[in-house]
C-alpha cells in the first residue's frame, strides 16, 4: 500500500512539474511573440511617420532653413531637402559650399577690371 | 513624403528604443508583483517568474539591437565606441550617455541572475534592486535624447507600463522604509509571510 502511494505522489509530482514547465514554455513563447508584435508595430508607426514627412526631428529642420531661405532671398536645393538635426561632422560640410560661392566675386573682379585698357595707349605712345 | 531610404537603420533603432523601454516598465512592473515584502504572493510564483525573466531578456536583446541598429546609420555614423562608452558620442553626449550607462546596468544586473550562485543570493538581491535605478535613466534618456519625446503616442505608449510600474516601485520603497501602506490590513492579516524569495 505505503509503495502504491509513493508512486501516486510521484506520478503526480511528475504531472505537475510537466504542467509548469509546459506553461513556462507558453508564457516564454507568448513574451517572444508579444515583444516581436511590439517592436513591429513601432517600426511600422516610426517608419509611417517619417514616410508621410510627419517626422518630428525631420519635420523641423527645413522649417528653419525656409525661414532663413527667404531671409536670405536665396533658395537653394538642398534647403528643400529634409535634414536631420545636425551633427558636428555635417555642419562642416555644409558650411562647405558657403565658401565656395564666396569665392566667385574675385573672378568676376578680374573681368571687370579686363576692360581697363589705359594701358595699351600709354605703351603705343612711349614706343 | 519623406525618402526613407537613408533612414531604415534610424528607424530600427528608434522602434527598439521605445520597445526596450515599454518591455523593461513591463519587467520591472512584473518584478515588483512577484511578492510583495511582507504580503503573501499576488502572482503565482512560477508563472510571475517566467514573464519577468523573458520580459527582462526580451528587454536586453531590444538595447542591444537599439544601439548596434545605430552603426548602420548613414547620418549618425557613430564608431562602436560612441555606442558603447558613455558620453564619448558627438549626438547629444549627455543623453546619450545616460542611456548607454542604462542599457549596460540594466543588462548586467538582468544577466547577474544567471550567476546568482556565484555571487550568492542575498548579495545578488541586493544588487537586483539597483536596475530601478537603470530604468529611471533609461526614462530620462527616452525623454531627452528621443527623437519622439514629444509625441502623444509615444508619451502614451512610455507611460502605460511606466506609471504602474513606478507606483509599484514607490509602494515597496515605502514598505523597504518601514512606512506599510496598509496598516490596517496588515495588521487583520496577523504575522507577516517571510521577506524575500
Amino acid at each position: 500500500m505505503d509503495e502504491m502511494r509513493k508512486l501516486e505522489a510521484k506520478g503526480l509530482a511528475r504531472a505537475k512539474s510537466r504542467s509548469r514547465r509546459r506553461r513556462v514554455a507558453t508564457i516564454r513563447s507568448r513574451t517572444i511573440r508579444g515583444s516581436l508584435a511590439l517592436f513591429a508595430i513601432l517600426w511600422a508607426v516610426v517608419f509611417v511617420q517619417l514616410a508621410s514627412g510627419n517626422d518630428p526631428v525631420l519635420s523641423q529642420k527645413p522649417k528653419a532653413e525656409r525661414r532663413s531661405a527667404t531671409a536670405n532671398s536665396t533658395a537653394r536645393e538642398s534647403a528643400s531637402e529634409p535634414v536631420r538635426e545636425p551633427a558636428p561632422e555635417f555642419e562642416q560640410v555644409e558650411s562647405e559650399p558657403e565658401a565656395e560661392f564666396e569665392e566667385v566675386p574675385p573672378e568676376l573682379e578680374f573681368e571687370e577690371e579686363a576692360p581697363v585698357e589705359i594701358e595699351e595707349p600709354l605703351v603705343t605712345s612711349s614706343s | 513624403m519623406t525618402e526613407v531610404g537613408p533612414h531604415l537603420f534610424w528607424v530600427t533603432s528608434r522602434a527598439a528604443g521605445i520597445a526596450a523601454m515599454i518591455l523593461a516598465s513591463g519587467s520591472l512592473g512584473v518584478g515588483l508583483l512577484i511578492r510583495g515584502r511582507g504580503e503573501p504572493r499576488r502572482l503565482l510564483g512560477s508563472d510571475a517568474r517566467a514573464l519577468h525573466e523573458a520580459l527582462s531578456l526580451a528587454t536586453i536583446v531590444a538595447i542591444a539591437i537599439h544601439g548596434l541598429a545605430l552603426l548602420g546609420d548613414s547620418y549618425l555614423h557613430p564608431s562602436p565606441l560612441d555606442i558603447a562608452v558613455p558620453f564619448t558620442g558627438a549626438y547629444r553626449p549627455l543623453w546619450t550617455g545616460l542611456g548607454i550607462v542604462s542599457g549596460w546596468g540594466i543588462a548586467a544586473l538582468g544577466l547577474s541572475y544567471y550567476a546568482r550562485s556565484r555571487i550568492g543570493a542575498a548579495r545578488w538581491r541586493l544588487l537586483h534592486r539597483f536596475i530601478a535605478i537603470f530604468w529611471a535613466l533609461g526614462l530620462v534618456h527616452t525623454l531627452g535624447a528621443g527623437s519622439d519625446a514629444g509625441q502623444l503616442w509615444l508619451l502614451l505608449a512610455i507611460a502605460a507600463p511606466a506609471v504602474p510600474a513606478a507606483l509599484l516601485l514607490l509602494g515597496r520603497l515605502a514598505e523597504s522604509a518601514g512606512q506599510p501602506r496598509e496598516p490596517q490590513l496588515s495588521a487583520r492579516r496577523g504575522p507577516a509571510a517571510p521577506a524575500g524569495r
